[in-house]
């Protein structure tokens, strides 16, 4: 009876076009953010909003710009981690030519730097498909962080080649740098990504949001229904990229506070991959499923034992990780491609139903 | 975007051409793949406002004759007239937009998307809505989006799928993917409407339903169809006129009951299992 749409009846297509057409889950939503911004900030310690709650943010952020390209286009990308840094260098150039300049506009601005590459890369997926793109885009991937190394204007030239984020205030507040509070930290990111999510929820369930799909399934009948395929795919990199460009502004400005060229590496790149997988393809809300869980089991492989009095060596506790990981990604893979956002839509299907089957 | 503008227009039935005239010329087409010779020199027309038929046996280069058709191909020779300007090095994008659209032989559909989403990917060529008002909803976004869905609708109740508007075109059974296959092809309001058998592997009953809906598009909106078709009793009773192929050539061309009778045709289709 928590999912019952009994009585719930469309009388215009207005209607059935909202997000919403089953009301129980606006009122889900509606618990969520108020959790997410009002509850959570109040109980949570710095701990807790420095190891889960802003990571988790910023990597369905990431995850939701790959499974823009991968999930909803069908074009695979192995070059995230690069993207994250082409976002974060642009942030940290503009930040430093104009040190004036709010930190939203910074990042927002640097979000097309990331777009614009991700499409100069995504120039190949015209031509191939598949393996030799996700190959292609390794390219991109090893070519970028050598950049991100050699470039040393990138840097400012400092010695050490790491970039070290300063203060920098909002409006009064500092809201990244040393002296940022974790509180406010996590409002900031909180804010980005909700809004950024809500676009993404726009534009994935309109038209643009079909015209990739179609490319996904099928990219010849595509094309003879009028689609562009170069349009299509390309726009699919631009916006995929400018996302995972602000996720990795976010990362290192409003997170790590400061990042070395292979920060931004593979396995960084993988790590997005996997929760988008583990999320579920072709989804909004997986990428936070899959980000919580990626960012929560290493956090609780390290305490939960400490609390039932065992000690586990830490080594152990990343073995355990990966070990998880690696069954949660076969399993996915192979039995549900659709990741969590699958099992709960099969859960909330049920709770429709329910206490009713039939 | 004034193209988009253009294309809606020149797709409007009032073009000029009236019912009865030329609205295709296909003028000595050759299609060759490396040795394969799938069409050579085939010539046939298509008038507006009729049902025509392209038969023959497997293997004949009838569904290669509609790919030349929409621009999937480009043949070795030969040219090709629609609304009497001629056609050259077309993408197939450009053909839906000068009013060409067709379903496939082995169904095509977005697999893992909803009839209403297959539907509503036709209706894209006239969508202008850019990535902006996209990412707000709100507003002129959402206004397009029910405008189209719309006619969506009207294609939905006149295929008699709306049972099945929001389920996984995936799931379908196989003669009703046909029937939405058809409907993501209406909603381009195509004036030249390309189906390549439409009725293959379908039971009776489904091949009536198709059958009516072939012929109600054809009255109801004037769209001119060429369809491909095994079935010689469908072929007889839907068809204005009728083009053979067999092994690439064109053997006989002409209304049904003549067609029948030809001794080529005859000839042809003996011994073929159908
Ligand atoms: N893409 C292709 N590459 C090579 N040969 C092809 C291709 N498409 C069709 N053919 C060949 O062209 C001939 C005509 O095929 P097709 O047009 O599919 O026949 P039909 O639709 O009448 O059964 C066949 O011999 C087929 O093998
Ligand atoms: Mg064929």
């Amino acid at each position: 009876m928590l999912y019952r749409t009994a009585g719930q009846f469309k009388t215009s297509y207005h209607a059935d076009h909202a997000l919403f057409p089953v009301r129980q889950d606006a009122w889900l939503l509606g618990v969520i953010l108020v959790c997410a911004f009002v509850v959570i900030p109040a109980v949570a310690s710095e701990f807790a909003i420095n190891a889960l709650l802003i990571p988790v943010l910023i990597y369905a952020l990431a995850a939701l710009g790959l499974n823009i390209l991968t999930g909803y286009a069908g074009q695979l990308s192995l070059g995230t981690g690069a993207f994250m840094g082409v976002g974060a260098y642009a942030c940290y150039k503009i930040i430093t030519i104009f040190p004036d300049l709010n930190l939203v506009v910074a990042i927002a601005l640097s979000g097309f730097f990331s777009a614009a590459v991700g499409v100069a890369f995504g120039l190949p997926s015209l031509r191939i498909k598949g393996f030799y793109l996700a190959i292609a885009t390794l390219a991109a991937q090893f070519f970028l962080v050598w950049l991100f190394e050699k470039w040393s204007w990138l840097y400012n030239y400092n010695a050490s080649g790491a970039i070290q984020v300063a203060n920098v205030d909002m409006f009064g507040i500092t809201v990244a740098g040393p002296n940022a509070a974790p509180v406010t930290q996590y409002y900031f990111v909180l804010g980005v990504v909700a809004v950024v999510t809500w676009f993404a929820i726009n534009i994935t369930r309109g038209r643009i949001g079909r015209v990739w799909k179609s490319v996904r399934d099928m990219d010849i009948a595509a094309e003879l229904v009028g689609i562009d395929l170069m349009k299509a795919k390309l726009s699919a990199f631009a916006v995929s990229s400018y996302i995972v460009g602000i996720a990795g502004a976010l990362f290192v400005f409003l997170w790590r506070g400061a990042a070395e060229p292979n920060l931004f590496d593979i396995p960084l790149s993988f790590r997005v991959l996997f929760i988008a997988i583990i999320g579920g393809l072709g989804s909004i809300m997986g990428n936070y499923l899959g980000a919580i869980l990626i960012v929560a089991l290493p956090v609780m492989l390290g305490t939960l034992p400490g609390a039932f009095g065992l000690t586990i060596a830490s080594a152990t506790v990343e073995h355990l990780n990966v070990m998880i990981i690696g069954a949660l990604i076969i399993f996915f893979l192979i039995v549900e491609p659709h990741g969590l956002a699958r099992l709960w839509a099969i859960i909330r299907e049920k709770l429709i139903m329910w206490p009713f089957p039939h | 975007m004034n193209v988009h503008a253009m294309n809606t227009q020149s797709q409007s039935p009032d073009d000029g051409i009236r019912a009865g005239d030329l609205l295709m010329d296909v003028r000595n087409v050759s299609l060759r793949f490396g040795g394969v010779n799938a069409i050579t020199d085939i010539s046939f027309n298509v008038r507006k406002g009729e049902i025509r038929a392209i038969i023959g046996p497997n293997g004949a280069g009838k569904t290669s004759m509609l790919n030349v058709i929409n621009g999937f191909y480009t043949p070795q020779e030969g040219t090709i007239m629609f609304r009497g300007k001629e056609r050259r090095g077309m993408k197939p994008h450009h053909a839906v937009r000068q009013g060409i659209a067709r379903t496939f032989q082995n169904v095509a559909l977005f697999k893992g998307m909803s009839t209403l989403d297959n539907i509503m990917t036709g209706r894209s060529v006239f969508m202008k809505r850019n990535l902006l008002w996209q990412m707000l909803w709100h507003g002129p976004a959402l206004t397009e989006e029910i405008e189209h869905r719309e006619k969506v609708e009207e294609i939905i109740d006149f295929l008699e799928i709306q049972h099945i508007r929001s389920t996984l075109v995936g799931k379908l059974p196989y003669g009703l993917q046909k029937r939405v296959e058809l409907g993501r092809a209406l909603a381009m309001e195509p004036s030249l409407l390309l189906l390549d058998e439409p009725m293959a592997g379908m039971n009776l009953e489904e091949k009536e339903d198709m059958s009516r809906f072939i012929l109600d598009v054809n009255r109801q909106r004037g769209t001119t169809i060429a369809l491909i078709e095994h079935d010689m009793g469908v072929v007889m009773d839907l068809s204005d006129r009728v083009v053979v192929l067999d092994y690439g050539k064109k053997i006989a061309d002409g209304v049904p009951d003549a067609v029948k009778s030809n001794p080529q045709v005859i000839d042809a289709y003996l011994g073929v299992e159908h």
